[in-house]
């Protein structure tokens, strides 16, 4: 390819989740585009834990699959055991997850690649080629310059990557692949300003020295449900993991060992996850708990390859070894290679637009850990938003912006723009206030409108969920408009221990009882249509369900939504000088100046603001001469 | 924009204080003081002379500038105490105004204060009940509150249940166990004393209201027992009208005194008897509405006890000529006067005994919004009970933090996984 001669609308930078989602949703709308990764084999790898979705997480997979992304199916494609979690919890927590093959599902992602005709050049890119604020190419390491109008940057861990082992320092983008030099520079002359963030990774050990008698095996569900709504036929493998426990022995050596650790050592790091502690973290700040669950997971099938899930560490090679030896089961264990931290560059997310574009530099948008997210579902969610509106920057369309109501995705893009988190970002379902309307099950009512709009399925999938949602919403009508008479559900309610009813009742006001599940009633005379599957039938009798039994709070949460709308719809303008306002206090002052909320809702939310800053700026803004509606 | 405003009632006073706060206050002042000392940069108390456009000086005052955000309303501030002759006050308004300020609507500094965050939206409240409390009781809550009472008891309680949603969430959200065994127990245990120290606010807000709106108390009894006699003497002036024909007062009368520091709410009421009259007829009923809403009733020569509700004085009147008819807490004669005092004394007994002087609610807005609170965390209690799934109960126990935030400052999404992170051994 004579690589001087090319041109492309869009320049997606880095092959991992956030990137091959980005770049086929683009390609998928039909935008001209270029996934150049520092190493095309590398393509869709998964680079620590071997497993797709979990709590929040699933939520997300389920989103992203629905907007067009291909996380769930790749997943599917690649399943060892599925599993939904949470299960003994209310079912707006419940979230799929997969532990997949590693190996094979960077295969998939790459021969689906191949097969869609998505162009991918290996290459390093160290500066953006900029002309007032505008997006012009990229250049290359060997100086080639690439022309585009937009440019989706998805670096993950690689700019000025440097792993920690003990005391030993590797510049390195991930274990024994080349970091990336360059962006991070260029961008801060053009002034982002960047940070640094910390993740880590436990050992990966060797199957063949693991006593696999002292631990204790779990399994998939015996019914698995796939992730992807595409996938027809889902019968994965069910290959276990095993668990483990730490002791009081692991525990002390840790404890004498702290100062070979990277992170105690008192070199100066970067903040790592709180939520993915190291297990230097966790024996030092819990050290009432006498013992930690250790997870063996296989990382592709019947691998010799096992990840030693709950031991992320960046102690000394030799001390991870010691104790890990002195696990029941793992005496004899050898490494493959040793657990590590990572230090990487990241990028303020408060610079991005809600669309994911700079606020600075037009047509450049930025997805993943780049933006101080963690997690393979964060990614690939930003990845596909972040695709999107670079196609619609080319395609001079409207860009999709998901509210905190629409999607988990919605909250992860808001709290990434209004706070400036100093640990690397995990989605949890609690940071969702609307959470018991973003649940798995539903993840194609909340999107499938936006997803027609901007084209993002198929049509046959499209017609599939089309008629899920219709035939839900049928049988929704049918248990709120019909009566149970008492002979046909009492005996089924004493059983359950439940009190019974005198007269003929509306099956919805019985159905929320706790208790109670659809299956109580025969309402076979809902004639679902014969073309639909059983799986779906299925999903659409628990849907149903769960939109009966939750229905008094989540129209408590829509009034609040009504309540707010009026809050996100007022818009403060771009240039609004804050310095006018004397009352603001400086600290707010500086955060709305840095921040720049492009709305009075999101002014809101921003940490540390107070209700009283929010008075002030309503008593400015409805001056006249600042009013300006929303179309 | 620079508001002013005095400070004092109106009418003729030792002193009086014209406050004028804004951008520009200290120079707009200093445009009417002779020799004006002060600036924008160091605040200053001094006498001085204060003159009119003539030049020729009209009052000696003491003038204190504050220079913001130091300073109550947390702008330019400028104090003026004069002598409190009101043709001195308006003059001052006057000149303050021809340079450029305009009148301060009502409560204006404070709304200033706040939205200058100067006070939050309870400590606000407290200078409004200061200001307006009827009695010292009422005033010293509202003083603790300005300190930051009511935040600090508010910020406790939701500290317990910020705590208890980061325990569910840690199950709901982060542990992929089973719930932890003692969850529930734990649980149901936070949310009983939630709503016990709920309640109780909201107990001693009613009972001490009447410190600062004024207790009500209802004479009620038969036609021509003297109820308006009693009235006119308790308020010390001829407010009801009397005469002999039964049924004269047929609306309620009412009147604010005060008995031994407790503001009163005195009202006469029509007599009580069957009336085929349709306008005495409603009378009646009124009477009886008041009764049942009254904080104390002072029940006239009725031997039968027939409003016998536990918030009663039994008083025997016409002592002066007539002999009681049964067994009376007290005996009077409203005409003459005698034994009234003492009857001042039974009815202030009668309503601050047992009742709490210690409240920390000091508005209407603040028992609401703890009123919603509790409403949902016993919400969150029958859930917890009825083995609903703990995401709902979370919900519940969420709104119930809302509702108090009203009071005080916001709890955000980050307060709770911070809960998480610092009390649970979070990844596997």
């Amino acid at each position: 390819m004579k690589r001087q001669d090319k041109k492309f609308d869009l320049v997606v930078v880095g092959g991992g989740h956030a990137g091959i989602e980005a770049a086929l949703i683009a390609h998928k709308r039909g935008v001209k585009t270029l996934l150049i990764s520092m190493d095309k084999n590398s393509v869709g790898r998964t680079s620590c834990n071997p497993a797709v979705g979990g709590l929040a997480k699933g939520q997300m997979v389920k989103e992203v699959d629905v907007l067009g992304g291909m996380m769930g199916a790749f997943a599917d494609l690649s399943t060892l055991q599925s599993k939904t979690l949470n299960k003994s919890k209310g079912r707006s927590v419940w979230s799929p997850r997969s532990q997949i093959d590693k190996n094979l599902y960077e295969k998939i992602a790459q021969s689906y690649i191949k097969k869609v005709g998505l162009e991918v050049l290996e290459a390093e890119v160290v500066s953006l080629y900029i002309k007032n604020n505008s997006i012009l190419g990229v250049f290359l390491r060997d100086k080639t310059k690439i022309s585009c109008s937009s440019v989706v940057l998805t670096c993950g861990t690689f700019l000025n990557g440097l792993i920690h082992i003990g005391k030993e320092q590797i510049k390195a983008g991930r274990y024994g692949e080349k970091r990336s030099e360059g962006i991070t520079e260029n961008l801060n002359s053009l002034g982002l300003v960047s940070g640094r963030l910390k993740t880590g990774t436990p050992p990966r050990i060797k199957r063949s020295t693991v006593n696999w008698k002292k631990g204790e095996a779990g399994y998939g569900d015996k019914k698995p449900s796939p992730l992807s709504y595409r996938t027809e036929r889902f019968s994965p493998k069910n290959e276990p993991c095993y668990s483990f426990r730490t002791n009081k022995k692991t525990h002390e050596l840790i404890l004498q060992n702290l100062s070979s650790s990277a992170m105690y050592s008192g070199k100066n790091m970067a903040t790592g996850p709180r939520y993915c502690p190291s297990i230097e973290d966790k024996v030092y700040k819990f050290d009432q708990n006498p013992s930690h669950v250790l997870q063996l997971e296989p990382e592709w099938t019947m691998s010799e390859q096992i990840y030693v899930n709950g031991f992320s560490t960046s102690l000394e090679e030799k001390i991870q070894l010691k104790s890990l030896r002195t696990v029941k089961g793992l005496e004899k264990v050898e490494f493959i290679r040793p657990g590590y931290a990572i230090e990487y560059d990241f990028f303020y997310p408060s610079q991005l637009k809600n669309t994911l574009e700079s606020k600075a530099i037009s047509g450049l948008f930025m997805a993943g850990q780049i933006n101080g997210t963690s997690g393979y579902e964060e990614a690939s969610s930003q990845g596909v938003i972040a695709g999107i509106n670079s196609s619609c920057f080319i395609l001079n369309e409207e860009p999709l912006v998901l509210k905190r109501n629409d999607a988990y995705i919605g909250v992860l893009i808001d709290d990434l723009i209004l706070k400036d988190t100093d640990e690397p970002y995990r989605m949890f379902t609690s940071r969702a206030e609307y959470r018991l309307q973003l649940r798995s099950s539903n993840a194609d009512q909340r999107l499938l409108e936006k997803s027609k709009k901007y084209r993002l399925l198929d049509n046959k999938t499209l017609k599939g969920l089309s008629k899920k949602i219709e035939n839900t919403k049928k049988i929704v009508k049918h248990l709120e408009n019909n009566n149970v008479k008492p002979q046909i559900i009492n005996t089924r309610l004493e059983e359950l221990n439940e009190r019974p009813i005198n007269e003929p009742t509306r099956i919805s006001n019985i159905l929320k009882r706790p208790k109670v599940s659809i299956s109580d009633f025969k309402i076979d005379v809902v004639q679902l249509e014969n073309s639909l599957t059983t799986h779906m039938k299925e999903e659409i009798f628990f849907e149903a369900e769960t939109i009966i039994k939750y229905s008094g709070y989540i129209n408590r949460q829509k009034e609040e939504i009504d309540k707010i709308k009026v809050y996100e719809e007022m818009i403060i303008p771009e240039q609004f000088d804050y310095n006018n306002i004397k009352s603001l206090s400086n600290e707010s002052r500086e955060k709305f100046i840095n921040i720049k909320p492009q709305t009075i809702g999101q002014a809101q939310r921003i940490n540390g603001i107070r209700p009283s800053d929010i008075s002030i700026l309503l008593v400015y803004l409805k001056r006249p001469f600042h009013v300006k509606q929303k179309k | 924009m620079t508001i002013v405003a005095c400070s004092t009632p109106p009418g003729i006073s030792g002193i009086a204080v014209v406050r004028v706060s804004g951008k520009n206050s200290i120079e707009k002042v200093s445009s009417f003081i002779k020799d004006s000392p002060f600036n924008k940069k160091t605040p200053l108390s001094k006498i001085c002379f204060l003159v009119d456009k003539d030049g020729v000086a009209f009052d000696e005052a003491v003038v204190t500038s504050y220079i913001g955000p130091n300073s109550y309303t947390g702008e330019d501030l400028v104090e003026i105490s004069c002598h409190g002759n009101p043709k001195i006050i308006s003059k001052i308004i006057d000149l303050a105004v021809d340079v450029g300020s305009r009148l301060a609507e009502p409560g204006e500094f404070t709304k200033t204060a706040f939205l200058n965050g100067k006070l939050d939206l309870s400590e606000a409240e407290s200078v409004s009940s200061i200001i307006h409390s009827m009695s010292i009781v009422g005033v010293k809550a509202g003083v603790k509150n300005l300190k930051g009472g009511l935040s600090e008891k508010i910020k406790l309680i939701k500290s317990n249940l910020i705590s208890l949603v980061a325990n569910l969430e840690f199950n709901l959200d982060i542990s992929e166990e089973d719930l932890q065994p003692d969850l529930l127990e734990s649980s149901e245990k936070t949310i009983k004393n939630v709503i016990c120290w709920l309640e109780k606010c909201i107990i001693t807000f009613n009972e001490t209201k009447m410190f600062h709106s004024g207790a009500s108390v209802v004479i009620l009894g038969p036609p021509n027992a003297g109820k308006s006699t009693l009235f006119n003497c308790l308020v010390d002036k001829n407010q009801s009208i009397v005469t002999n024909v039964e049924g004269t007062t047929r609306d309620v009368v009412e009147k604010n005194i005060d008995i031994n520091g407790l503001p009163v709410i005195l009202k006469d009421t029509a007599g009580i008897r069957k009336s085929e009259d349709l306008v005495e007829k409603v009378g009646i009923e009124k009477s009886f509405n008041e009764a049942r809403d009254a904080d104390l009733i002072l029940v006239l020569n009725d031997p039968d006890k027939t409003f016998n509700d536990g918030k009663h004085i039994h008083i025997f009147n016409k002592s002066d000529i007539e002999k009681p008819d049964g067994n009376y807490d007290i005996l009077i004669s409203a005409k003459t006067g005698n034994n009234v005092e003492k009857l001042k004394k039974v009815i202030y007994k009668s309503l601050v005994q047992g009742k709490a002087h210690d409240t920390l609610l000091t508005s209407k807005r603040q028992c609401l919004a703890v009123e919603s609170s509790l409403k949902h965390i016993k919400e969150a209690y029958s859930l917890l009970v009825g083995e609903n799934s703990l995401e709902l109960l979370v919900e519940d126990i969420n709104r119930s933090i809302h509702f108090l935030d009203e009071i005080t400052s916001k709890t955000t999404k980050d307060d709770i996984l911070d809960a998480v992170f610092s009390s649970f051994c979070v990844g596997k």
